[in-house]
């Protein structure tokens, strides 16, 4: 199984070392690279540090921070491609980049610090984004002599934390990245635990696919010797020959007549397939398909919880939306509640702007738009905000006003 | 497989995401496992074509079985090639002799430039994966090149979910990565199961193949006896040698990788 995880939390509690420490401990490692990053920071004046198997660009280590997102995979029981993050206000849009394709997210405390500003924060979005298994790692506790006491208050005051937004009975893990506790391998300097290892937390992570009605986001239509074929991908449910669909919101109908592959057909294609249909009619880039016993329905008005990556963001403000495969003009009707994203909570309500990494729920006023509840089917529940680029995004929590 | 299915189906999504959102693509081809499946995937997005030219970078330095092997599968397959050379350079006789920073970055760098300039291409679609370099590891699928070419590697494009930064404005082109989340491992059981050819430098003779194929004066075989492709695979579920190891330009000084790359290096 394909696991993905990100690791979050605040600046220097750890998250490199901590990834660094797993690859190092699986024997991940190639040959050569410790010794690389050690003539490394030998050149730089540095401490050797695991964070340097992920920090490959030379200003984060002359700055000994990450800036941006990084991607490695490695082969525990399942096969984790693994996302580090940067733990700094200013790069939180790199760390959305990074988290937006989570399934489990680890949190990472500092035993000596404690709650900080991007704990909040960091757990705040990936409550957003709607991932739903957490795990966090109270990490450092070399720094505080392993004492049970200082990982029972901290797991006290992060748990109250994450029950404000909605994350209940959480795995808590002490460890240390730097000396290898907990992580990989059991440590024998915190008798008192009798958890499970980060690992061995990770390796019991079980996703599942909730069966779902079909969605099919349509990306172009192609000539194929004498077909028109649809191309897109099946984003949720199933899609079979035969079946009676609707294409929204060109409004138009029709029935599948084949699924294409460039050789050879499908019966039905599922979640993910990246497939063309021939049907008996013919929607647009941007359209999204479902059985007409289910279909998928346009709105002009959404309400959605989105957090800012640009400068401000005003009621009345045009802005253009993307979800699925399609881009529209929107338009911010009315901002309900603005939302302070550290710590969850209503900073204002009916505010006239919001400005950035702040959060808030907003009413979208949108040219016809196929968007589904995020908590019904994810994939089409969230959107991003684009002017002159990508500035923002969010999920949609009701999809008609 | 289903893992193999999963990659794929991601990748074509890529692929056609990036066909219908820009004016002019094109596909870079080094002739190597990696942009020869990714020719592959083209074929299966758009059912039996590249809808694009494909583009080989020649620093006139190859190996004369990748130019073989080239020949064989352009007439094979039957794409649309577009040789890309720096004949400025190559009449100066620029080589790695001088400096690698500079043969790399005149012979690969320029000439594809050049020919983005001459042709007009708003897209390029590179094979390059996560797991090769630590610097790849920090790349977006969607990644946008300013208007001397830079990667802007400090204040990269926010990427959620398949939203892919598409905006080109001032920017020269964005780089399209389509199997950026594969591995090594990956592309051989994909090569393996979709019966692809291969460079048969990649298989091992007298103890020695290539495990990533560049200029000859900058490429280094390792120790392997992997002769098959069944045997690769094999070999890199337990190997702890860098993929890369072979290739001169990445270990030269430290961060020469990343220096290449911002200058718009692959």
């Amino acid at each position: 199984m394909s696991v993905n995880v990100v690791m979050i939390g605040h600046v220097d509690h750890g998250k490199s070392t901590l990834i660094g420490r797993l690859l190092y401990d699986s024997e991940s490692i190639t040959e050569g690279r410790v010794e690389e990053i050690q003539r490394l920071a030998e050149e730089y004046k540095r401490r050797f540090e695991f964070a340097y198997f992920l920090d490959s660009f030379d200003d984060e280590l002359k700055e000994e921070r990450t800036i941006d997102t990084t991607g490695v995979m490695f082969k525990g029981r399942n096969l984790y491609s693994i996302a580090d993050v940067p733990g700094h206000k200013e790069f939180i849009k790199n760390m959305l980049t990074g988290a937006s394709h989570a399934d489990v997210a680890v949190l990472v405390v500092a035993a000596e610090e404690g709650i900080q500003e991007q704990t909040g924060r960091h757990a705040f979005l990936i409550h957003m984004l709607g991932i739903k298994h957490l795990f966090v790692v109270v990490n450092k506790m070399d720094t505080v002599d392993y004492k049970e006491d200082v990982f029972r208050n901290i797991k006290n005051k992060v748990a109250q934390l994450l029950a404000s937004f909605g994350y209940h009975d959480v795995d808590f893990i002490p460890g240390s990245a730097l000396e290898g506790d907990n992580i990989y391998k059991r440590s024998e300097r915190m008798p008192w635990y009798h958890g499970s290892t980060l690992i061995q937390t990770l390796d019991g992570v079980k996703l599942s696919r909730e069966v779902k009605p079909l969605r099919f986001v349509v990306q172009d239509i192609y000539a194929v010797d004498s077909d028109r074929v649809i191309a897109g991908r099946v984003e949720s449910g199933a899609l079979s020959k035969g079946d009676e669909v609707i294409f929204q919101p060109s409004e138009v109908k029709g029935k599948i007549e084949r699924i294409k592959l460039f050789q050879g057909e499908l019966e039905k294609a599922e979640v993910g397939d990246s497939i063309g249909i021939v049907a008996s009619c013919e929607p647009k880039r941007g359209d999204v398909c479902g059985l007409l016993a289910n279909p998928p329905l346009p709105t002009r008005e959404f309400l959605g919880e989105a957090v800012l990556l640009g400068d401000s963001l005003r009621k009345g403000e045009e802005v253009e939306l993307r979800c699925g495969t399609r881009r529209v003009k929107g338009e911010v009707k009315e901002i309900r509640e603005k939302i302070n994203s550290e710590t969850g909570e209503v900073m204002a309500r009916n505010p006239d702007h919001i400005s950035e990494h702040e959060a808030a729920t907003i009413i979208f006023a949108t040219e016809p738009l196929v968007v589904e509840k995020f908590s019904d089917i994810p994939e089409l529940g969230r959107f991003v905000l684009v002017r002159d680029g990508n500035i923002g995004a969010g999920v949609v929590l009701e999809a008609k006003v | 497989m289903q893992e193999l299915k999963d990659l794929e189906n991601k990748s074509i999504y890529i692929l056609r995401e990036a066909y219908a959102e820009f004016k002019k693509p094109a596909v870079l081809w080094s002739t190597g496992k990696d942009s020869t499946a990714t020719l592959w995937l083209c074929y299966k997005a758009f059912f039996g074509k590249i809808p694009f030219p494909v583009i080989h970078i020649d620093t006139t330095y190859k190996f004369k079985q990748m130019y073989a092997f080239r020949d064989n599968l352009a007439k094979q397959w039957g794409f649309k090639l577009i040789v890309a050379r720096n004949e400025e350079a190559i009449k100066e006789g620029v080589n790695p002799k001088d400096g690698k920073f500079e043969c790399c970055t005149k012979l690969k760098t320029q000439a594809l430039m050049k020919c983005l300039e001459e042709n007009g291409f708003d897209a390029l679609i590179l094979a390059i994966r996560r797991d090769e370099h630590g610097i790849r590891a920090k790349e977006r699928y969607f990644s946008p090149r300013d208007e001397d070419f830079k990667w802007n590697y400090k204040d990269q494009p926010l990427e959620m979910w398949d939203q892919y930064q598409s905006l080109t404005g001032d920017k020269t082109h964005t780089r399209v990565h389509p199997i950026l989340h594969w591995r090594e491992l990956d592309v051989w059981e994909y090569v393996r199961q979709e019966n692809l050819p291969v460079n048969p430098m990649y298989f091992a003779r007298d103890g020695k193949r290539y495990r990533s194929l560049g200029c000859e004066p900058c490429t280094f075989p390792i120790d392997s006896n992997a002769r098959t492709i069944d045997e690769v695979v094999e070999e890199l579920k337990i190997t702890k040698i860098a993929e890369r190891s072979g290739r001169a330009q990445d270990k030269e000084k430290a961060f020469t990788m990343q220096k290449l790359r911002a200058l718009g290096y692959m």
